[in-house]
């Protein structure tokens, strides 16, 4: 999995490509941890390259929304589609979570 | 009529045939069916002496068949075998083809030898094609004179090894055609045939042929909808299957993807199903994370062609645990996956193993 990462004016922008899984899950949840310790607390990940997601990657992603809420911070997701909505949508993610059609509409909706 | 019994053949240090023994009766219609490569052919080729048995014993009527004086020429008139590649004589015509065993090892008389031949060729259907050479002839038309130059011999037993293999698909039918009117006159016969409908629809047993042995057999019925062998049933249902062994919690999860991958370029099926396959076997392995570091964990994935399913089964040793049960789980999220992805999922205590089993649909 790649994992890029770019600062907008509201939020940090998380940009995943590749698969998410029992082996990467953990690089993720490192990556935002560090990103988090260096002050970052609203983010938007983009799942655009996203072509796997098991449900190690969604811990990883639950276990970061808990981190971000005891920091008052916030995460939102975008471009959630394929495979990764399916599974998305069997674990009930959509109801968890804030999601968006795009980066754009998520960062518009950031207050 | 036919009694086999030990019958072994060698090339070298290789056992193509491994101590075979049965007993085919007058009016019989045995098809031969199994994997290339498990020594269908060389059966048929050693019960009539093509190849000579390394041991073991092949009776006909009485008559021992590796007994030094039998008359082996006039077994082969007995028990005559049509190949999959014709052997007709090029450069005589149809009837020529047929008349000439007639005469020289029957003795009969020319005009009695043709007047005979035509009769079998009308059999076949191909009397018109009597002054006809085999390269004026279809595939499936020159196998019909194999057929009529085989009867033209009269058999008591005929023996067709893989009598379509070499055809055009859409000449299959008319050779398959006259194999039929002569299971249907009574003809004993052994087929070793690829063509599974035919064999269910023309034969009285069936003999699934594997490692070199009879596997399993039985009447089309046992063999076609309730064979009880892991190998047969896997045959008939057309599975491919591919196998992994996890004994370590630290398994490595792309090298068991890779493969899995390669088993689905294999099989022909959609990437959409490959990731799902991906997804369920990740899920799986990680409801089996807890027993890793004490039992190996054996992964089978079967793909039946046939039924449009796959099949995981994964399956450990060890004291009765039940992977999929939630009080086994941390969570449910990994457990809510796969059953959302499959049609059926299961667990077993048996023989002493948990199973589980997952049955994902091609669509």
């Amino acid at each position: 999995m790649d994992i890029q990462t770019s600062k907008e004016a509201k939020a940090t922008v998380v940009t995943l490509s590749g698969r998410m899984d029992a082996v990467t899950a953990p690089e993720f949840e490192t990556a935002i941890k560090q990103l988090i310790e260096d002050g970052n607390i609203v983010f938007v990940v983009d799942f655009a390259g996203l072509d796997y997601i098991s449900s190690a990657g969604l811990r990883s992603l639950l276990a970061t929304a808990k981190l971000l809420k005891a920091k008052n911070g916030q995460i939102h997701f975008a471009n959630i589609v394929g495979t990764v909505k399916e599974v998305f949508d069997i674990s009930g993610f959509g109801s968890i979570f804030q999601i968006h059609e795009s980066v754009a509409t998520a960062l518009a909706q950031i207050a | 009529m036919i009694k086999v019994e030990h019958l072994s053949k060698k090339f070298g240090d290789v056992t193509v045939l491994n101590d075979i023994s049965t007993t085919i009766s007058k009016g019989e219609v045995i098809s031969i069916i199994g994997p290339s490569g498990t020594g269908k052919s060389t059966f048929l080729r050693c019960l009539n002496l093509l190849e000579h048995p390394s041991s073991g014993s092949i009776i006909i009527d009485g008559v021992d068949l590796l007994d030094r004086r039998t008359n082996v020429p006039k077994i082969r008139q007995k028990m005559n075998m049509v190949f999959q590649s014709f052997n007709l004589f090029a450069h005589l015509t149809a009837l020529d083809n047929l008349t000439l065993g007639q005469i020289r090892l029957l003795g009969m008389g020319k005009d009695e030898a043709a007047r005979k031949s035509l009769d079998l060729l009308r059999l076949v259907g191909l009397a018109e094609k009597a002054d006809a050479f085999p390269d004026e002839l279809s595939g499936g038309q020159k196998q019909r004179v194999a057929i009529a130059r085989c009867l033209a011999m009269e058999p008591e037993i005929i023996l067709f090894d893989e009598p379509t293999s070499a055809l055009d698909p859409t000449m299959v039918s008319e050779v398959l055609a006259v194999i039929r009117r002569l299971a249907k006159d009574g003809m004993t016969m052994l087929i070793v045939t690829h063509e599974m409908d035919f064999a269910r629809d023309v034969s009285s047993r069936v003999f699934f042929m594997e490692e070199g042995g009879i596997y399993e057999e039985g009447t089309p019925q046992q063999i076609f909808e309730q064979p009880m062998r892991e190998k047969t049933r896997a045959f008939i249902n057309r599975v491919r299957s591919f196998h992994c062994s996890i004994s370590s919690p630290d398994y490595d999860l792309y090298a068991m993807n890779a493969e899995i991958e390669i088993f689905c370029e294999r099989q022909i099926l959609p990437k959409r199903i490959g990731q799902k396959l991906l997804l369920l076997v990740e899920e799986l392995l990680h409801l089996h994370q807890p027993l890793l570091s004490t039992e190996t964990v054996e992964f089978k994935i079967s793909h039946s062609e046939k039924h449009g399913t796959l099949e995981i089964v994964a399956e450990s040793s060890g004291d009765e645990y039940n992977p999929i049960s939630l009080t086994n789980t941390p969570d449910e999220l990994g457990l809510n996956i796969i059953t959302a992805m499959t049609e059926t999922i299961n667990y077993q205590r048996f023989e002493g193993k948990n199973r589980v089993l997952l049955v994902l649909g091609e669509k």
